[in-house]
């Protein structure tokens, strides 16, 4: 006990003796002065980072007899969680690890690119086609790096891409490449020129534009499965097509892909098995298999497997399967790994709407059910109705969903009508979609031995603004780009499973999406819910689509129009945006787009896809996809770690206003991100950063709504309800219908209660009651939150 | 009276309504153990340093018997004294999380420590892990001091409760619980042990829980019966807590002992007095160490946490959500 106490309780001097292990074994004495020299290299351009409380702030962690490896290691930790007072050690932190990385490639005697390629090659982790490309093109390629390319990272944004994405020596696990000799390599990967992997490379290098993570993860390697996503039909009603589907499900997931895998075709519970003259226990027992599986395969060892299991609402174990994520009951009939969603036909939604009974049929009864849509199915539904096994209110089976979304976040509402009566593939009989995918933006057609593929990426809006809107021109640049490498990818794409690589070369659809429109509204300082917003959302939509259908068109006319062109809408004259009934802005582009197209057909079935973009977007430092911000302050967990972060526009606005201070951000940590109730913020500041939760979720709806027409195929759209009840989510998603979404992802929503704050000062600022008067009914003319 | 003797059991009208308002919120936030992934676990038990290994090692040899310590005081003190069915009814949920938690951390070590020799010896830390057992001691000795007592009658009785409320509150959940939660998410901020973290993460939602609920039961007394709070109790309550930072900062020592870089002891113990300010603070007494927080990781739990659904399992639903289908709702 006193020993310990004399350690701890004179600091200082134990500081005086620390001593630190270098590389070579020897000892040495901590220097204060080394590491603020170490920081003040990288902060030029970062005028508000204090290298001496940095520096100081390490020693107070260390221990004595550390190794330098630790202390650098300590420092890019100690940097990174200064974030939440000033965003800029975000930079410095990123800088710092660069320079960490750096040197953990260059003591494997690599200084160029050419070398590191060469290098990973020796160690079986380059393709040979890939290796021989940098080989024939080494000098132009490595002038072709940007060496200051890592100074536009943010920490998280390095952070991911250091410990995921550089590929590693296969034995002593340090990394052989660095950042920027990553992107290149993978634009090697996918170019047949070195002019255009390097141009490939700048866009990324710039972050303007990203490949999903599969392609990121793959590309010019040895296996190069460049696809996030993979579309699996049910079963067929048989034993040997379920392990078949679990076997193919395997594969796919080993090299990273998300799987979506309808199980609608499969009998259910009590229904009888012939061949035994016994009595089927149903579909869970067989999903629970599934769940199995899908933990035991981790993607390349870079993150957990994952799959979506859909389920059409007139199977008869829905009530069950609705029940799969529940956290009580059962564990044999609990599938924790297994995301859920609702395939739903319009025929039940109108049954919820007018409060009519609705029933359950087995699939061994009505085999044809999943393949048909529209007037079809309801005919055929209403004839099956006679062979119910159960008949339950409709609004009953609504309110169970609504229950599982509200407690789960899973059970997504897709809609089955209305993504095959607009999509591009279901032109001829016989092609359906059965589900979407595992992030509900992909909408393609499958069925038992085509499995769907699609190869995503995601232009950075964000990066795409200047002071008075969007940069069309540039736009339109990275959209060419970007459609011309995701359709490459689908011609040196290693697939995984058989059934996978019979649909892509068919159909060859591709997923262009979008990420950072909260960035774009913050920079053109528009709140998220207000008609300018709208607009300039679905103006940067139409925009997109129109470009990237020219972009297939000018590439079917030097490739030829994909195989299955003749059975799609396009090839009888109707493009998506026409079949929603949306009036376009630039009406002469599409109509010289439309003539063309009747001339070259196109490369592509599909074209547009927005993805969550959860890893991609942090690379690029932007917020993800088409979402708002979800708090001004908040942290990312992720396999790396914890990392704090922060609205550099909010603080950037602050500063500006003399308002960045320490009680002021004590204040938005108490209220976990939120601004609205700091009563010091100018009204029109609070209004433009509130955060999802703040939103009235109707503009979010009405957004994904009035972009649609100019995506073909879908969009993940979140939404969040802090304290959702049955009769709020009953109503969302039915005015999400009626709005005629294809599909919806997760309701995001919060706990009951929460960790108290271990670091905000117990005693309440004056704030809240002077808020709470704000609020109250007495005082109506300066409540705010009500109008 | 709250502390009166006696086994009330009328709920209307309800005298304590907060108290049942806890009761319902706990119940949205049921978890089990059986949604904590831990495999990702192994494999990085298998990447750590020796020193960490041995911080693991010990904090998970605390874990194994923390818990239950609690749900005994809670059975064999709180229970009985806090003479409130809404307040008993809260108790009774807040036992059953002690148990989840006493199951989580067993399961955890049995994941863990798969050498049943090696698995014995943690569970009995109790007895032959020294920084440990003076951490029980310290347990114990609150609890004893109140076991005698059927009923309070005298002022000194009701007294003694209180102490025995408050140091269950501030010291036992609100520091050694503190304290090593630090410890998780110190790794956690490293990208290590996620599972545990995520367990932990939900067992730190409880305890916050139960520690407010103590909270409110001590402000209850002090506006029934304000005379029972004066100079005497307020040093006992610095007193106690000073002697609890003592018993943590004795264990961190260990924890630490083989250096552990990011995590230094003089960090730790600035971090326990903090804690313990602010425990002070809460009962209204001046902080007495001053000290600040030093680990910026422990912020990070202050904020919205965001998963990427691919990596974690989210823990941020409710269950026991009500309503039924309508069609003009708001939202």
């Amino acid at each position: 006990m006193t020993v310990t106490q004399d350690k701890t309780t004179v600091p200082e001097q134990r500081r005086h003796v620390m001593q630190v292990r270098k590389r070579n074994g020897d000892l040495e004495t901590v220097d204060v002065n080394k590491i603020v020299k170490a920081v003040e290299r990288w902060v030029a351009d970062l005028d508000e980072v204090d290298p001496l409380r940095v520096a100081t702030k390490t020693i107070s962690g260390l221990y004595d007899g550390a190794t330098t490896a630790e202390l650098d290691k300590l420092s890019i930790q100690t940097s990174a969680e200064l974030i939440g007072e000033e965003p800029q050690y975000s930079k410095l932190a990123a800088r710092l690890l660069a320079a960490y990385v750096e040197k953990e490639v260059r003591n494997q005697g690599v200084a160029t690119f050419s070398q590191s390629i060469r290098h990973a090659h020796q160690q079986g982790l380059i393709g040979d086609e890939t290796a021989a490309f940098v080989a024939r093109n080494a000098r132009k390629l490595d002038d072709a790096i940007d060496v200051s390319g890592d100074l536009r990272f943010e920490y998280f944004g390095l952070r991911t891409v250091a410990d995921r994405y550089l590929l590693r020596h296969p034995q002593e696990r340090t990394v052989v490449e660095t950042p920027q000799y990553f992107l290149l390599r993978v634009a090697c990967g996918l170019s047949q020129t070195p002019a255009e992997a390097i141009g490939f490379y700048r866009l990324m290098s710039s972050l303007a534009y990203l490949p999903s993570s599969p392609t990121l993860f793959n590309s010019g390697t040895r296996h190069t499965q460049m696809s996030s996503c993979f579309l699996v039909d049910s079963p067929r009603d048989e034993l040997d097509s379920i392990y078949e589907r679990y076997h193919q499900v395997a594969k796919l997931s080993k090299f990273s892909g998300g799987i979506g895998i309808s199980w609608s075709r499969v009998r259910g519970r009590g229904a009888l098995i012939r061949g035994t003259n016994g009595k089927s226990n149903g579909i869970v027992p067989f999903l629970k298999t599934l769940d199995a599986g899908v933990a035991a395969v981790n993607q390349g060892g870079r993150r957990k497997g994952a799959a979506c299991v859909y389920l059409e609402p007139w199977h008869p174990d829905v009530e069950e399967f609705l029940e799969l994520r529940d956290n009580t009951g059962e564990e044999s009939r609990r599938t924790h790994n297994l995301n859920l969603a609702n395939w739903i036909p319009d025929e039940f939604m109108r049954r919820v709407e007018a409060d009519g009974d609705w029933s359950l049929i087995d699939p061994s009864d009505a085999p044809d059910l999943p393949d048909l849509f529209g007037e079809a199915f309801d005919d055929a539904y209403r004839k099956a109705e006679k062979k119910a096994v159960k008949t339950v209110k409709a609004r009953d089976l609504y309110g169970r969903m609504m229950r599982t979304l509200a407690q789960t976040g899973n059970g997504w509402m897709t809609f089955k009508d209305r993504s095959n009566a607009l999509s591009n593939q279901t032109g001829a009989p016989g092609n359906t979609i059965h589900l979407s995918n595992l992030c509900t933006e992909i909408l393609e057609v499958n069925s038992d031995d085509e499995t769907a593929v699609c190869n995503l990426g995601s232009i950075n809006l964000g990066a795409h603004i200047i002071a008075d809107g969007v940069d069309w021109p540039k736009l339109r640049k990275t959209v060419r780009t970007a459609v011309v490498f995701l359709d490459r990818v689908i011609d040196i794409n290693f697939y995984p499973s058989d059934q996978a690589a019979k649909s892509n070369p068919r159909w060859r659809p591709i997923g262009l999406g979008l990420m950072g429109l909260q960035d774009a509204f913050f920079q053109l300082r528009l709140p998220f819910d207000s008609d300018a917003a709208r607009e300039l959302s679905t103006r940067v939509q139409e925009e997109i689509f129109l470009t990237a259908l020219e972009s297939s068109a000018e590439l079917a006319e030097r490739f030829g129009p994909h195989p299955a062109y003749g059975e799609t809408r396009a090839a009888a004259g109707d493009l998506h945006h026409e079949l929603w009934g949306a009036t376009p802005a630039q009406t002469e582009r599409w109509a010289t787009l439309k003539t063309r197209i009747e001339a070259t057909g196109l490369r592509n079935s599909l074209l547009v896809a927005i993805a969550p973009t959860a890893t991609i977007a942090s690379i690029a430092g932007c917020y993800e996809c088409i979402e708002p911000q979800v708090s001004n302050l908040f942290k990312r967990e992720t396999m790396s770690g914890e990392f704090l972060q922060i609205n550099s526009y909010l603080v950037r606005e602050l500063k500006a206003r003399g308002l960045w201070t320490a009680p002021i951000r004590e204040q938005i940590k108490r209220a976990e991100g939120s601004v609205q109730g700091i009563s010091e913020l100018p009204a029109d500041v609070r209004e433009l950063f509130r955060t999802a939760w703040e939103l009235p979720q109707r503009a979010l709806i009405d957004l994904a709504a009035a972009r649609a027409p100019y995506i073909d195929q879908s969009q993940s759209l979140n939404l969040f309800l802090s304290a959702p009840t049955i009769g709020k989510l009953s109503s969302m998603y039915l005015y999400g219908w009626k709005a005629g979404l294809k599909t919806s992802y997760y309701l995001r929503s919060r706990p009951a209660t929460r960790i108290q704050q271990a670091t905000v000062s117990v005693a309440p600022i004056a704030v809240a009651d002077d808020e709470a008067l704000a609020c109250s009914l007495e005082n109506p003319e300066s409540c705010e939150a009500c109008q | 009276m709250l502390l009166d003797p006696g086994m009330d059991l009328t709920l209307r009208p309800m005298k304590y309504p907060a108290f049942f308002d806890r009761f319902k919120d706990a119940i949205k936030n049921t978890w089990t153990v059986e949604e904590v992934d831990l495999h990702s676990d192994l494999a990085d038990l298998q990447r750590l340093s020796p020193a960490e290994q041995h911080l693991v090692s010990r904090l998970v040899a605390f874990f194994a018997t923390g818990d239950t310590i609690v749900a005994n005081n809670l059975v064999l003190n709180l229970y009985q004294h806090v003479n409130s069915p809404e307040g008993r009814l809260y108790l009774s949920r807040q036992l059953f999380e002690e148990a989840v938690h006493v199951q989580f951390y067993l399961n955890l070590l049995d994941t863990y420590v798969p050498n049943e020799q090696e698995r014995f010896e943690a569970f009995a830390a109790v007895e032959n892990i020294p920084s440990i057992a003076r951490k029980a001691e310290f347990c114990f000795k609150w609890i004893d001091s109140v076991y005698s007592l059927r009923e309070l009658k005298s002022r000194e009785d009701r007294r003694a409760f209180l102490l025995n409320v408050i140091c269950f509150a501030a010291c036992i959940e609100g520091l050694f619980f503190y304290g090593a939660f630090a410890y998780v998410y110190f790794l956690r901020s490293r990208g290590l042990l996620n599972g545990l973290a995520s367990g932990t993460n939900w067992v730190f939602r409880d305890e916050s829980m139960h520690m407010a609920f103590a909270f409110d039961v001590v402000d209850t007394v002090r506006q029934e019966e304000p005379d029972l709070f004066d100079a005497e109790m307020e040093q006992q309550v610095r007193d106690m807590l000073a002697e609890a930072v003592e018993c943590e900062v004795q264990f961190a020592a260990d924890i630490l002992e083989q250096g552990v870089s990011g995590m230094s002891l003089g960090d730790m113990r600035e971090y326990l007095q903090h804690v313990a300010d602010r425990r002070l603070e809460v009962l209204g007494i001046e902080p007495v160490y001053g000290s600040k927080n030093p680990f910026a990781f422990m912020e990070l739990q202050d904020v919205q946490e965001l998963s990427n659904f691919f990596e974690r399992r989210v823990s941020a639903y409710q269950v026991g959500v009500t309503g039924t289908v309508s069609f003009d709702d708001d939202f």
